[in-house]
């Protein structure tokens, strides 16, 4: 596919999603689908996140702990402080990018299994330390938050006050769509920039990309709070649509569910997170319908597809990395 | 000729075992110095080393007087100091080009933010990587496999694509590790012209090898070391005279290690 | 003081046993079982039915606890590990069936045991009081047996047949394999053996802090931070893991309880410093 050919699809498929969709919910009265496709607009970018983590060679199973650490930044910058949402979302995503660069310090080094294991512990002392510390209010978590405001620039609206709009649940869709749309297309700039090549080689030979000069512990650093970023600010996103934070709204399930997403959708494809988290995020709500037995029936078709398919769905064109042979 | 390289009583122990034991010897610029002995002698200790992938437990090298050992290994590559790996050591999943291409890095004077965006900065070290790349791998011979992925290389030319990725770096000291290993009379002949080669566009050479024929006709001088330690230095002719060197090589041969 | 010492080394004995069953199946399949503290719960709640429900005797209940542990985790280990692992080059996959297999365990316990949170009646009255401790009997007693538990563990590693051939099989598994070393069967017994561990913990424990069907989570946690602590792979980094952890929680509760109960918080954090110093934990390999 020429580049052009390849911009005409995303035009295409951008306009059908912000135009297309709402039409077809308008005509059909569905807008119980606002809500879902807004959520998996928001999961496949905070799988995105996982999936550059992956990128440059490393399992990340906490990316619960930034989604919900990021949350509660922008609940707790917009109720206690007054300050406007749309500031707190990129505030969010650097609050993360900071605290993943002083916790990727120590643990990037680490690999496989060893890098996972310290990464699930953090999604769920995140969880502990929403329901310890003060500022988030515990158990009974940050309620109440109030809906985006408007932002205006030099006395002109460019986004309205979302509690004036008849049905906000469309703008928030609009609105993730568009961060979606924005946060897919830096990830394939990314990949396929020099930037990209770099994250490669050290993805596949570290030693001799350190002997060609590439600084693996900056590059590391720098694609974890990249992915850390995209998870608060899908966090922070999903505590103004469900206007409330607990210490339950991102935990090891979520965190793991991430990295099934990523690993559904193919490793090897930039877009493969937003195949992933719609194909498992429609699977699972499918099965809502089966009341208590979701959870078990979710698992066993989970644990169906390892067995059936354990290189994940799609072809993976990253190295396959052998293990270490038996 | 100035001394580029001065090893000064290097010493590297892991645990009890001492790896490397108060070596000292200089290079000289754009010299081929190989550097040999029996196996388990430290030769790839001693390499590490140099190009500081280990840290001495004392000691020091010195790259034109600035200490080196110590650093982390991108900034001595960085530095002018770049190491070749044994082995197939190279990015097995991108193509022969791809592979030389990105081995340029070091010559980018673009940023990370610039290469992202695709400013003209970028751009341009793009052209040029690509040029250069090109003419490195006319220059070893590669230009059949121009476009093939490294994984699909036979042998020989994997070690030639090792060099080249060493070359890329425009490196001012270039270490080779068993640059003719597993090749037959015909491909290290070829390999040899390329060190001189190399050495020929201003680049001094520091190779470890067992091929005893090659490094004598290759090598302008010869560091030998024994179970950890130096024990000789100098031409290949006053090498193969050595006593202690002709000891070290039949003593490993009586006895009953053959590792 | 000498109470947070006695509470510490209480917490640690039934962590540590915990830290060993996940690092036992870690050193032999390189597969870090998030479905730990699922099995702890299981094991729980069989003691649960078995003695407060049936009112049999609670050693016999706590065995049977860790009978069916064993049971289901030789089943999970054959006929999910095994052959995942066969078939698939990318750590990944093992990792996600893991977490296929917790999450399937926690529905199954939600299923038949429901949400509520379940106890028995205590094993033993009475509480020992001395000037600065005061400890219930039923404590010492579960203390005292999963100490017991841990020696017994590490006596059968090192001079029982299987114990041999399972370290064996840690260390090396090619050198294994060529001394004859039946790498399939051992490796289920490994992972059966892992979760009898914590079958027999979730056992003991019900006695003292009961159970519910939320915890599972959690537990894995603590073990893979005990685990991170002590070294991966390691049977006395589990121990130590186990221990510095329950010291640690220990103290944490009582030093910072007017802090609202940041333990975890200062624990991950003094985690982090620590892996700076030392990745791979107080004696963990390097694997992987």
């Amino acid at each position: 596919m020429t580049a052009r050919q390849k911009l005409g699809w995303v035009i295409a498929s951008v306009a059908f999603l912000l135009v297309g969709v709402p039409l077809l919910i308008s005509a059909t009265g569905r807008t119980d689908l606002y809500y879902t496709l807004t959520t998996v607009a928001l999961l496949s970018i905070i799988s995105g996140g996982v999936w550059l983590t992956f990128y440059i060679g490393r399992i990340n199973i906490g990316q619960g702990a930034f989604a919900l650490i990021g949350g509660y930044v922008s609940a707790i910058l917009v109720t206690q402080y007054g300050v406007s949402f749309w500031l707190t979302l990129p505030l969010a995503g650097l609050f993360c990018a900071v605290v993943s660069i002083v916790i990727g310090l120590p643990i990037l080094r680490l690999r496989g299994v060893y890098f996972a294991m310290v990464t699930l512990t953090m999604t769920e002392v995140a969880r502990l330390s929403a329901f310890a510390l003060p500022i988030t209010n515990g158990a009974k978590g940050i309620v109440n938050i109030p809906l985006p405001g408007a932002v205006t620039l030099f006395g002109v609206t460019i986004i309205p006050d979302f509690a004036t709009l008849t049905n906000p649940r469309l703008a928030f869709y609009i609105t993730s769509v568009v961060m979606m749309v924005v946060c897919f297309a830096f990830l394939y700039r990314l990949v396929h920039s020099r930037v990209g090549k770099i994250c490669q080689s050290l993805q596949q030979n570290e030693e001799l990309a350190s002997s060609i000069g590439v600084n693996i512990t900056y590059m590391r650093i720098l694609a974890f709070a990249v992915s850390s970023f995209l998870g608060g600010i899908g966090g922070a996103m999903f505590a103004a649509i469900a206007q409330s934070m607990y210490p339950s709204s991102f935990g090891v399930q979520d965190s793991v569910n991430f990295m099934l997403n990523c690993f559904l959708g193919g490793l090897g494809y930039v877009l493969g997170p937003m195949l992933g988290t719609f194909v498992l995020y429609f699977g699972w709500d499918l099965l809502f319908k089966t009341g208590d037995f979701q959870l078990l029936i979710y698992s066993s078709i989970l644990i169906v597809l390892m067995l059936v398919l354990p290189n994940g769905l799609l072809s993976i064109r990253l190295p396959v990395q052998k293990r270490a042979s038996l | 000729m100035k001394d580029i390289l001065e090893i000064s009583n290097l010493t590297k122990r892991f645990g009890g075992l001492v790896a490397n034991n108060n070596i000292s010897f200089a290079v000289k610029e754009r010299e081929i110095l190989s550097v040999i002995g029996p196996n388990g002698a430290g030769k790839s200790t001693l390499f590490k080393l140099i190009a500081s992938f280990l840290h001495p437990t004392s000691g020091e090298v010195r790259f034109r007087g600035q200490r080196i050992s110590g650093l982390a290994p991108h900034k001595v590559a960085r530095m002018g100091v770049v190491r070749t790996f044994q082995e197939t050591t190279i990015f097995k999943s991108m193509t022969v080009r791809e592979n030389i291409v990105i081995a340029h890095h070091l010559r980018s004077r673009a940023s990370l933010a610039g290469f992202f965006l695709g400013t003209s900065t970028a751009q341009q070290d793009e052209e040029e990587f690509a040029r250069s790349a090109d003419e490195i791998i006319d220059f070893l011979g590669l230009g059949a496999y121009r476009h093939e992925m490294a994984s699909n290389l036979p042998h020989g030319h994997l070690r030639a694509l090792g060099i080249a990725i060493g070359l890329a770096t425009n490196p001012q000291v270039l270490l080779l590790d068993e640059p003719f290993a597993g090749m037959n009379q015909e491909e290290t002949k070829r390999a040899i012209e390329i060190v001189r080669g190399v050495r020929d566009r201003g680049i001094t050479v520091l190779l470890v090898e067992h091929d005893m024929p090659a490094v004598m006709n290759i090598s302008d001088r010869i560091v030998v070391l024994n179970f950890g330690e130096k024990i000789a230095e100098g031409t290949p002719k006053e090498i193969q005279e050595n006593p202690k060197v002709i000891e070290a090589y039949l003593g490993v041969e009586d006895t009953a290690i053959g590792i | 003081m000498e109470q947070v010492i006695i509470n510490g080394l209480y917490l640690g004995a039934q962590y540590a046993l915990i830290a060993l069953g996940l690092t036992l199946i870690f050193a032999l399949m390189n597969v870090l079982n998030f479905a730990h503290g699922q099995m702890y719960v299981l094991g729980g709640f069989i003691t649960y039915v078995i003695y407060g429900q049936l009112g049999l005797p609670f050693p016999l209940a706590v065995i049977c606890s860790g009978l069916t542990l064993a049971a289901v985790g030789s089943v999970i280990e054959r006929f999910l590990f095994a052959p995942v692992i066969k078939r698939s080059a990318r750590e990944e996959s093992t990792m996600l069936l893991a977490a296929a297999v917790a999450f399937f365990l926690d529905a199954v316990i939600l299923l038949l045991f429901g949400e509520k949170q379940r106890g028995v009646p205590k094993i033993i009255n009475g509480v020992f009081v001395s000037d600065s401790v005061v400890m219930p009997y039923d404590r010492i007693v579960v203390g005292v047996v999963a100490m017991a538990m841990i020696v017994a563990f590490m006596l059968y590693m090192q001079y029982s047949k299987p114990g041999r051939a399972m370290r064996a099989l840690a260390q090396d598994r090619i050198a294994a394999q060529l001394m004859g070393v039946n790498v399939d069967r051992y490796s289920t017994i490994g992972f059966a053996l892992g979760a009898m561990l914590a079958g027999l913990v979730g056992g003991l424990l019900v006695s003292i802090t009961g159970v519910n069907s939320g915890i599972g989570g959690s537990i894995s946690i603590k073990a893979f931070l005990m685990v991170m602590i002590g070294g991966a792979g390691v049977v006395g980094g589990a121990i130590a893991g186990g221990f510095i952890l329950g010291m640690m929680e220990s103290v944490g509760l009582t030093l910072l309880r007017n802090f609202g109960d940041v333990t975890y918080l200062v624990i991950f954090a003094l985690l982090m410093i620590f892996l700076s110093i030392r990745p791979h934990g107080l004696m963990g390999k390097p694997w992987g």
